[in-house]
């Protein structure tokens, strides 16, 4: 970032945009610990196969967030869904098999971006600032990712609310009356866990000009992301947006004032922090009995 | 220790000792220089995996962190030898007594939690190690390298140690600690760690103090990774971040899921047959992680029990069908 007039407020408006797409990726996280009842670790990889989109289409000269952000979302739902129908659910009730698998699909995806594109840090040209406030420099790319993180944020929320999205309360609360009345759990799981790699990948796709684009860049979203989900829950889409937002905040603080590597320390942390105070942290959203099968 | 288990059939101690003997005749037989390095590497490197078996994989608490005990080592005996000026086995020694310091304190803080609640908390202190150290620069002199950082620390010995020599150490190494921890795994303690493994409730229910014996088990399997650390500083020369890193941490999950959890002799034959076959064939680190991930998926997705377990099962289910003929 250029040196601002007024960094601290430049710091702030740049973490409530940041935030916005890393709330629209929470809650990704959080509607697949809810409907197909898993911790995913593979969610950052799908962070970072948006940006890679968003970098090769820059690179090829058809470079628009919104072009990016639609095809990553398209290449991300084929992947998760592929992922989530062969490996996620028949591993299900293992929860050895799906923490390192899921780990296992991150660390491969990052391998392979290695070998594609280099182990070394890529960027996007963040483009020419829009309007100057009070020496707050606003770009066209904040503003296009707040305004689609929260539209879609704002969609998901009426989905749950809506008649539409009953399958998934009911997917949430209780399989197996949600089998019994005819719905098939298997494949609204697996649309579930693409979808939600898709929203991941949007949001990877419109931070991608704001972040040093490396294979493991997907591992501080996936964190954050794992905080928000402890913290909030699943069907309180405003309470995710404000943590995440509040995160973004953060973890932009931080590496401002402190060094970079900081903020990803202090996420760290944070998670750490969570799980020891809050033990039953993530139980308290999934029914317990998912986790009592220990092998 | 009283071994519990049942009897194991002296067809895999033969082939286990087998095997052990052609390790010991292979230098003899004119390996070159690279194999050699390659196979001293890959005892470290199972014995590790081994080490992970006993928390992850007998006491079934999933560990996504476990490079922090062998980078604490690792880090211990280079800081300690070269800013320092300790002497080697001094350093050694403190190193395994953090290693097993860190255990501890990752036992406390886990023995609470349950299931895939472990996994994240292992993996976030795994994560903050790495990213702590990959930021740290312990020295920078004028016109050298400076030390810390992605490039490590050198580990200082006191002299030149062959290539053979550490070969057979590190070999030695091996079957000890493999003896060691197959010990540890049938003993009475091994047995509590299996019963907490299939349900933690019904341990507890038996009068099992679980939290104690899950702090132990991480006692135990960090002074073996921690072991592990220091053996490999001493022979890799250099503690960099990637003692640190989650591709380390997942290796050990890897080659414990890929040999059979719970088994501990089949993680640690699988960490073996994986490093040789994928080093010794001279693919680049990112391309042998890759397959590893590769390897792993397929091999839950398939046999979610690893190759030993999938045997040892078999076995099992063929004694159970003969028992009754031999009995009638």
């Amino acid at each position: 970032m250029t040196a601002a007039v007024n960094p601290l407020a430049q710091i702030l408006l740049d973490g409530l945009f940041t935030g916005a797409s890393y709330a629209l990726m929470a809650a990704g996280l959080a509607l697949i610990l809810g409907v197909v009842k898993v911790v995913n670790l593979s969610h950052g990889a799908f962070f970072t196969l948006g940006a890679y989109v968003a970098y090769v289409l820059e690179a090829k000269g058809a470079g628009h967030a919104l072009t990016a952000a639609f095809l990553s979302a398209v290449i991300a739902f084929a992947f998760g869904v592929f992922l989530g129908k062969s490996f996620i659910n028949p591993v299900r009730s293992h929860p050895f098999s799906i923490t390192v698998g899921s780990l296992g699909f991150a660390i491969f995806f990052e391998q392979a971006a290695q070998m594609v594109w280099g182990p070394y840090a890529l960027s996007i040209d963040l483009g020419p600032p829009w309007t100057t406030v009070s020496g707050v420099v606003i770009r066209p790319w904040g503003v296009l990712s707040f305004l689609v993180s929260v539209g879609l944020l704002g969609g998901l929320s009426l989905l749950l609310s809506s008649p539409w999205g009953l399958p998934l309360k009911l997917i949430a609360e209780d399989e197996e009356i949600a089998g019994s009345v005819g719905m098939d759990v298997e494949k609204i799981r697996y649309l579930t866990f693409g979808a939600a790699s898709a929203v991941a990948a949007v949001a990877g796709a419109l931070l991608a000009p704001t972040s040093v684009i490396v294979p493991t860049m997907g591992r501080v979203p996936l964190i954050l992301s794992l905080i928000v989900v402890i913290a909030s829950g699943m069907e309180k889409v405003w309470s995710i947006f404000l943590i995440a937002v509040g995160l973004g905040l953060l973890s932009n603080l931080s590496a401002y004032l402190l060094a970079p590597h900081w903020s990803y320390l202090l996420l760290l942390g944070v998670t750490g922090l969570l799980l020891v105070l809050r033990p039953s942290g993530l139980a308290a959203i999934v029914p317990n009995r998912d986790y009592r099968r220990e092998r | 220790m009283k071994p519990t288990g049942t009897p194991r059939s002296g067809r895999t101690t033969g082939a286990l000792a087998a095997a052990a003997g052609v390790l010991l005749i292979l230098p003899l037989a004119g390996i070159d220089a690279f194999l050699l390095d390659v196979l001293t590497v890959g005892f470290f490197l199972a014995v590790y995996s081994g080490s992970w078996d006993i928390v992850g994989g007998i006491a079934g608490q999933i560990s996504l962190g476990h490079a922090l005990f062998f980078g604490t080592a690792t880090y211990a005996c280079a800081l300690l030898t070269s800013l320092a000026g300790w002497p080697f086995p001094l350093a050694a020694l403190a190193a395994l007594v953090l290693a097993v310091g860190v255990g501890a304190v990752v036992g406390y803080l886990s023995a609470p939690l349950k299931g895939p609640f472990v996994a994240l908390l292992t993996l976030v202190m795994g994560e903050a190690a790495h990213e702590f150290f990959l930021g740290q620069t312990f020295l920078s002199p004028e016109g050298a390298y400076s030390w810390g950082g992605e490039g490590g620390i050198p580990v200082v010995l006191s002299g030149a140690v062959s290539p053979w020599t550490s070969y057979y150490a590190a070999l030695a190494f091996l079957v000890l600690a493999t003896w060691a921890m197959v010990r540890v795994a049938r003993s009475q303690e091994g047995l509590i760690w299996t019963a907490l493994a299939g349900s933690e409730l019904s341990a507890r229910a038996s009068g099992v103090n679980v939290s104690r014996h899950k702090r132990r088990a991480f006692l135990v399997s960090s002074a073996i990774a921690g072991a592990a650390g220091v053996g490999f500083a001493a022979y890799v020369g250099r503690a960099t971040t990637d003692d640190f890193s989650l591709e380390l941490s997942f290796q050990a999950a890897t080659f414990a899921a890929v040999g059979g959890r719970g088994t501990v002799l089949g993680p640690v034959i699988a960490a073996l047959i994986l490093h040789l076959l994928l080093q010794g064939a001279g693919i680049p680190p990112a391309g042998r992680v890759l397959l590893y991930a590769l390897v792993l998926l397929v091999t839950l997705r398939f046999f979610p029990r690893g190759v030993a377990g999938t045997f040892r099962e078999r076995a099992r289910s063929r004694r159970m069908v003969r028992a009754p003929e031999e009995n009638g």
